[in-house]
């Protein structure tokens, strides 16, 4: 289960409505006891995809390097990613499953014509074969 | 002894520490000896074959090691490995674009680097975005340069520094003295010599692991297709029209980047066109200008500087393209203005009506480009046309003698001031052509007119002008100051 606080979470729908109609990609910080996530910040990152951004993101290794390092100087930990579907469902798909991290829980917004729709999170196997739906409180 | 840091979500395999400290010479043993510590970290770290599984960057302190020596970077006491996971997505639903994104793509096995050339390029090797793996990329790029004149130049001498592996040459001409003033890849001692020789020599002397390729033809639509087709890179350094538009036309035909650059008096162009959904030439020029409108850099002059600056940035982008680092100029033509030193940037977009490369495409093969744009086509123009002589022309040698006969009659000059200052013909009355046509009625229809300019074909539209107006007794200096000085006056100097 991952909970994601307020503050955060007003952040991240923020940040994907203003990339829209381009994806958005960020990271999650936060801590993590047992089996239950709790994310207390957000970090907006950059999408460094190349192309097409309105149907794909890429983080730079760099980023998520500091994205880390804030965390652990802060007392959290990178414990996920987020990113969003412009105009389409929050499922989790082929391509983010081909370029997933099993470590981490990845958080999909949905935005529809500009506007936060529904939000998903995912847990990706390290085979990179299949993702489970994970419970997400937001 | 190095230490490692634990991602938070595999610290569950490391007992709950968030750093583990190992010992180890290089990164691929530390990481042995970490998961030999923890056995349940393996398979998150390293694959069935044992290799880093694809979504994890190995760190040693703020580097990538691919950029270093791979897993056999050495470590030293106190420094720390990171492991960062690569991540990309998107809502596209085909999996496999992203699947090997661009920087893991290995280079081929024989773009590998001697010794040599690891010391030869160790200012790019130290920048984190080139590296080996650029290098390497860089000596496995194909590019081909279209000219080797006032763009050519620089570019040659820089992309053959720069270690791209094989550069391609398009030119048939031959090096003469007005070259000099800006053709930097050529030396005096060159003067009469094939340019793409010359080039190639110079090219070969600042970096002897480059393979140079001479296409010594002239680009038509005949061959062009076929000496792009093994390149990945096409860069414009071409100074007339009818050849624009046909390298931009193969470059669309051919799915090839056409790096492109242009240069007048103080004034130069550059962008990349032809990029995969970028604007083509013809999105921005649909139709070629009037004939003649445009003067070329042999009409109009061009400081010796301004190929320089405009045919680097040509370089820098085509090295940009064969590292894929950075913003390409795409759709956006840069203007660069030495004067008031200034650049300023147009953005340019995709015409969907483009013939070439819109919605909707009429042009599906390579066409008659001198044709289209109105000019003769070089087999069909006489080879000595500025020598033939017509009705209503007159030769140099003609003229001398009707000077020295002390004849009367009107001798008219109808270049501009600046050029009168270079070199003239006593007796000459300066009337640049724009002004011309003010001045007609200064003429009696009883005069007998003879006009020079610097090569006869200014003179010869003056001509046109007052035959136009009525004037019966109007004659043409054929080869104008030029043949002047050959045949008349080697004094006279010739630009």
């Amino acid at each position: 289960m991952i909970r994601i606080e307020s503050e955060p979470w007003t952040a991240m729908v923020a940040h994907a409505r203003a990339t829209y109609p381009n994806e958005c990609c960020g990271a999650m910080l936060g801590s993590i006891e047992g089996d239950e996530k709790t994310v207390h910040a957000a970090a907006a990152l950059d999408n460094a995809f190349a192309g097409e951004q309105a149907r794909y993101y890429q983080l730079r290794s760099e980023d998520l390097l500091a994205a880390d390092k804030a965390a652990r100087e802060r007392g959290m930990s990178l414990i996920g990613i987020y990113h969003s579907h412009p105009d389409c469902g929050a499922y989790f798909s082929e391509t983010d499953l081909k370029n997933s991290c099993p470590w981490y829980s990845f958080v999909v917004l949905s935005i529809q014509k500009g506007e936060f729709d529904h939000a998903n999170s995912w847990l990706p196997d390290a085979d990179q074969t299949k993702a489970d739906k994970e419970e997400l409180i937001y | 002894m190095a230490k490692i840091l634990i991602p938070t979500p595999l610290r569950q395999f490391t007992g709950k520490q968030d750093s583990v400290t190992v010992t180890g010479d290089t990164v691929g043993s530390a990481l042995a000896n970490l998961t030999a510590q923890f056995p349940d970290l393996r398979k998150q770290i390293f694959n069935d074959e044992g290799k880093v599984r694809s979504f994890v960057n190995v760190y040693l302190n703020d580097e990538d090691i691919r950029y270093l020596s791979k897993t056999d970077t050495p470590v030293k006491d106190g420094d720390a490995i990171s492991l960062v996971p690569s991540i990309a997505g998107g809502s596209a639903l085909g999996g496999s674009v992203l699947a090997a994104p661009p920087e893991k793509a290995a280079p081929p096995p024989e773009a590998a680097l001697t010794k040599e050339e690891i010391l030869r390029y160790s200012r790019h090797l130290i920048i984190p975005e080139v590296g080996i793996e650029g290098q390497q990329k860089l000596k496995a790029a194909k590019v081909l340069l279209i000219g080797a004149g006032g763009l050519g130049a620089p570019l040659g001498l820089y992309l053959a520094a720069a270690g791209v592996g094989r550069i391609g040459l398009v030119d048939f001409d031959v090096v003469d003295f007005t070259n000099l003033q800006r053709q930097v890849i050529h030396s005096t001692a060159d003067v009469g010599r094939n340019k793409i020789d010359s080039a190639a020599e110079k090219m070969k002397g600042i970096n002897p692991n480059v393979t140079i390729v001479k296409h010594e033809v002239a680009l038509t639509s005949e061959n062009a297709l076929d000496i792009l087709k093994d390149y990945d890179i096409v860069v414009d350094g071409t100074d007339n029209f009818p050849t624009r538009y046909l390298v931009n036309d193969a470059c669309v035909l051919l799915g090839k980047p056409n790096v492109y650059g242009s240069i007048f008096r103080f004034e130069g162009q550059a962008t990349v066109f032809a990029y995969e959904g970028g604007p083509c030439y013809r999105c921005l020029y649909p139709e070629p200008p009037p004939p003649g409108l445009v003067p070329s850099c042999a009409e109009g002059g061009v400081l010796g500087i301004l190929p320089g600056t405009i045919g680097l940035i040509q370089a820098t982008e085509t090295v940009k393209l064969i590292l894929g680092i950075g913003e390409p100029l795409v759709g956006r033509l840069l203007l660069y203005d030495a004067l008031s030193m200034r650049f300023r940037e147009l953005k340019l977009r995709k015409n969907p009506e483009c013939p070439v490369c819109g919605d909707h495409r009429t042009i599906t093969k390579l066409i008659d480009y001198h044709q289209f744009c109105g000019v003769p086509s070089p087999n069909q123009a006489p080879a000595a046309q500025e020598t033939r002589m017509n009705e209503g022309d007159i030769s140099v040698i003609e003229l001398k003698e009707k000077l020295d006969r002390g004849e009367k009659f009107v001798l008219i000059d109808v270049r501009e001031p600046h050029e009168y200052k270079i070199c003239n013909i006593p007796g000459a009355k300066l009337i640049p052509l724009g002004e011309f046509p003010q001045h007609v009625g200064e003429f009696s229809p009883d005069d007998d007119i003879v006009i020079h300019c610097r090569s006869g074909v200014r003179s010869g539209k003056a001509c046109n002008v007052l035959r136009a107006a009525g004037f019966q007794h109007v004659r043409n200096v054929v080869g104008g100051i030029l043949a002047w000085s050959d045949q008349v006056d080697p004094s006279v100097p010739k630009y």
